[in-house]
C-alpha cells in the first residue's frame, strides 16, 4: 500500500530548538553556489593564487637555488608583512573576491525576493537575524576560504620550511593581522553584496551592481586623481583604494595613499551600516506598501 | 482554543485592514472566508508573526502571538498564497530543507520529504528542478513543505488556486483527510465558497476588517434565516418591494428566479399573503438549502 493510499501519516519525532538555526541556510547556499556555472573555475582560480604565493615562500627559502631564475628581484619574494598585505590585498585578490560574490553571492537575498520564499522562512522559527547570518555566512565561509586559510597556512609554511620561530618572533601579531584583516575584508564584502541582493529581484541586476559599483569606485578615483591635482584624497572614492588603506594599517605598514587610514575605515563601515539599516527594512515575512 | 484573538487592529499606513477582530476558533477545520480587502490575509500574517498588531491580544496554540512568535511556528505550517520555491533545487532538497528549519533532524526532515512527497502526489518528479514544475505541482510542493514537520495547525491560503479541477479535487481530498482524521487542526483561507464548504465544518467570515459571521457551517446556514426560491408572473417590482419592507433580503437570478431570504421569526405563508396582496401569481414556491454561498452573500451583502 502506497503512501497516499495509507493516507497521511504523523511524524513520531520531536521538534528541537537548534543551536545554530542559520547553519541550514548556509549550508544550502553553499551547496548551491557550487552549482552554478564557473563558480568552481572561479574559486579554484582564486586558490591557484594561494598556490602561487605558497611557491614564492618556498622559493624564498631557497632562494640560494632558484638565483639564476630570480636574477635580482629577490627583494619581491622576501616574505614579511608587506608579503601577506599583498596576498590579502593585491588587485587580482580583490578582483577575485568580486567574481566569488558576483556568480555565488548576488541572488543570496534576491533570489528569495524574487520567488517570494522569504515568507517560507519567516514561516520557521527563525529571527530576522538567523536568516541574514545563514546568508552572510554563505559569503564568509568562500572568502575566508581564500583569505584566511591561505594566510595561515602561509605562516605554517614559512616555518616548516624555514625550521625555525624566527619569523613569529620577528612579528608575533601577524597571524592577528591576517585574521584581523581576513575578517574585515569579509565582513566588508558580506554587507556590500547583502546590500546590493536586497535591493533587487534579479540576481543578474544585482550582479551588475557589485561589478559595476566597485569598478565604477575605481575609474571615479583614477578619474579625479588623474585630472585634478593628484590630491590622495581621492582615494577615499574608490572601494579598492579603501580597503587597501586599512589592510597596510592592519599589516603595519605605509598605507599608498597620504590619507589617514581610519577615514578610508569609516567610509567602508558606512557601507556596512547602511547595509544593516536597508536590511532590516527589505527582509520581512511579508511586504508592507 | 487553536485560536483566539481579541479586539485586533492592524492599519497600513490610513487604511485600516482589521478593526477590531475578536474570536476562537476551535478544533477542525476552518474557513476563512470575506471578499477582498476583508483582512484574511493580514489576519493570518498576525498570527503567524508576520506583522504586529497595532492593538489587541492573541493566542496561537495557547502560544501568546506577540511574545511568542517562533514556538508557534515551529508547531504551524504555512502554505502560502503564491508561488514559492528556491532556484536550483529540487524538491526533496527544498522540502527538506524546510523541514530541518522547523527544528528537524537533518536524516529525519529527508527521509519525511520523501514521504510527504509522496503523500501530496509528487513522488514521481521529487528530483526535478523546481523551475520545471507546472503552477500545480507548485501548489502541492507547498503543501509538503507545510506539512514536513507534522504541525499541529495548518495555514493554508487559498491552496486550491492555479489547480484544475481534479488537482483541485486531488487537493481537497488531501486537506479533508489531513484535518479530518489525523488531530492537525487547519484554517483554510479562500474566495472559493465551494472549498470551504466541502472541507471545513466551522467558518469565520470577515468584512472589511470586521468580523461577520462565525460558528458551524451546519448552524449557520440555517440559524438566522431562510431561503425560498420563488418565481412569479405578473409585476416583479412591487412584490420585491413589499417583501423587502417586511425585512426579507430579495435577489433576482438571470432566470427571473427570486431568491428570497427570510428572517427567522417570519411565516412562509407571508411571501403568499404579500404576493396575492399585490396581485400576482406564484408559479414555483420551494424552500431552498442555503449554501455557503447564499449565507456569505446575506452576510457580507455582496450580490
Amino acid at each position: 500500500m502506497t503512501i497516499r493510499e495509507k493516507g497521511y501519516m504523523h511524524w513520531d519525532g520531536e521538534l528541537k530548538e537548534k543551536r545554530f538555526p542559520w547553519w541550514p541556510i548556509t549550508w544550502l547556499g553553499i551547496r548551491l553556489a557550487f552549482k552554478r556555472k564557473y563558480f568552481k573555475f572561479i574559486l579554484f582560480s582564486a586558490l591557484g593564487l594561494a598556490f602561487v604565493f605558497l611557491v614564492g615562500i618556498y622559493v624564498s627559502e631557497r632562494i640560494e637555488d632558484f638565483r639564476y631564475m630570480i636574477k635580482g628581484e629577490s627583494a619581491v619574494l622576501e616574505v614579511n608583512p608587506a608579503f601577506f598585505k599583498a596576498y590579502l590585498s593585491w588587485n587580482g585578490m580583490l578582483f577575485m573576491m568580486v567574481m566569488i560574490l558576483l556568480v555565488g553571492g548576488a541572488g543570496l537575498i534576491a533570489d528569495d525576493l524574487k520567488h517570494n520564499s522569504l515568507q517560507l522562512y519567516f514561516a520557521r522559527p527563525l529571527k530576522k537575524s538567523d536568516y541574514l547570518l545563514g546568508k552572510a555566512n554563505v559569503i564568509v565561509f568562500f572568502l575566508l576560504l581564500i583569505t584566511l586559510v591561505p594566510g595561515l597556512i602561509f605562516i605554517l609554511f614559512k616555518l616548516l620550511f624555514a625550521g625555525n620561530f624566527h619569523f613569529l618572533t620577528t612579528y608575533p601579531w601577524l597571524p592577528l593581522s591576517v585574521i584581523g584583516y581576513s575578517l574585515f575584508v569579509t565582513g566588508f564584502f558580506c554587507s556590500y553584496t547583502l546590500l546590493l541582493s536586497s535591493l533587487s529581484k534579479n540576481r543578474r541586476y544585482v550582479s551588475i551592481l557589485i561589478v559595476a559599483i566597485y569598478f565604477f569606485s575605481e575609474i571615479l578615483f583614477k578619474f579625479f586623481f588623474e585630472n585634478l591635482k593628484k590630491n590622495p584624497a581621492y582615494a577615499l572614492l574608490s572601494l579598492r583604494a579603501n580597503l587597501q588603506q586599512v589592510a597596510a594599517w592592519f599589516f603595519k605598514l605605509k598605507p599608498e595613499f597620504a590619507v589617514p587610514w581610519y577615514w578610508s575605515f569609516l567610509i567602508l563601515l558606512a557601507v556596512g551600516v547602511a547595509a544593516a539599516v536597508v536590511l532590516n527594512r527589505k527582509v520581512r515575512g511579508v511586504e508592507v506598501a | 482554543m487553536i485560536v483566539e484573538v481579541s479586539d485586533l487592529q492592524f492599519s497600513y499606513g490610513r487604511s485600516k485592514a482589521l478593526d477590531g477582530i475578536t474570536l476562537r476558533m476551535a478544533e477542525g477545520a476552518v474557513g476563512l472566508l470575506g471578499p477582498n480587502g476583508a483582512g484574511k490575509s493580514t489576519l493570518l500574517r498576525i498570527l503567524l508573526g508576520f506583522l504586529v498588531p497595532q492593538q489587541g491580544r492573541g493566542r496561537v496554540l495557547g502560544y501568546d502571538i506577540r511574545l511568542e512568535q517562533p514556538r508557534i511556528r515551529r508547531h504551524v505550517g504555512y502554505m502560502p498564497e503564491d508561488d514559492c520555491l528556491i532556484p536550483g533545487m529540487d524538491a526533496v532538497t527544498f522540502t527538506a530543507h524546510f523541514g530541518e528549519l522547523s527544528g528537524m533532524p537533518r536524516q529525519e526532515a529527508m527521509r519525511r520529504a520523501h514521504d510527504v512527497l509522496f503523500y501530496v502526489g509528487l513522488g514521481e518528479s521529487r528530483y526535478r528542478p523546481l523551475e520545471s514544475y507546472s503552477a500545480g505541482m507548485k501548489q502541492r510542493l507547498k503543501l509538503a513543505q507545510a506539512i514536513v514537520h507534522d504541525p499541529k495547525l495548518l495555514f493554508l491560503d487559498e491552496p486550491t488556486s492555479n489547480l484544475d479541477p481534479q488537482g483541485r479535487k486531488e487537493v481537497l481530498e488531501l486537506i479533508r483527510d489531513i484535518s479530518s482524521k489525523k488531530e492537525i487542526q487547519v484554517l483554510v483561507s479562500s474566495h472559493i465558497l465551494s472549498d470551504i464548504e466541502s472541507v471545513c465544518s466551522d467558518v469565520v467570515i470577515l468584512n472589511k476588517g470586521r468580523l461577520a459571521a462565525q460558528g458551524k457551517l451546519s448552524e449557520l446556514r440555517t440559524l438566522d434565516y431562510r431561503l425560498y426560491e420563488v418565481r412569479i408572473k405578473g409585476e416583479g417590482e412591487g412584490f420585491t418591494g413589499k417583501l423587502k419592507a417586511l425585512g426579507c433580503r430579495v435577489e433576482e437570478t438571470a432566470d427571473k428566479l427570486l431568491k428570497v431570504y427570510m428572517p427567522a421569526n417570519m411565516a412562509a405563508r407571508e411571501i403568499l399573503a404579500t404576493a396575492e396582496e399585490v396581485k400576482v401569481q406564484v408559479r414555483h414556491f420551494v424552500r431552498s438549502r442555503t449554501s455557503l454561498e447564499d449565507f456569505f452573500a446575506q452576510t457580507v451583502g455582496v450580490d
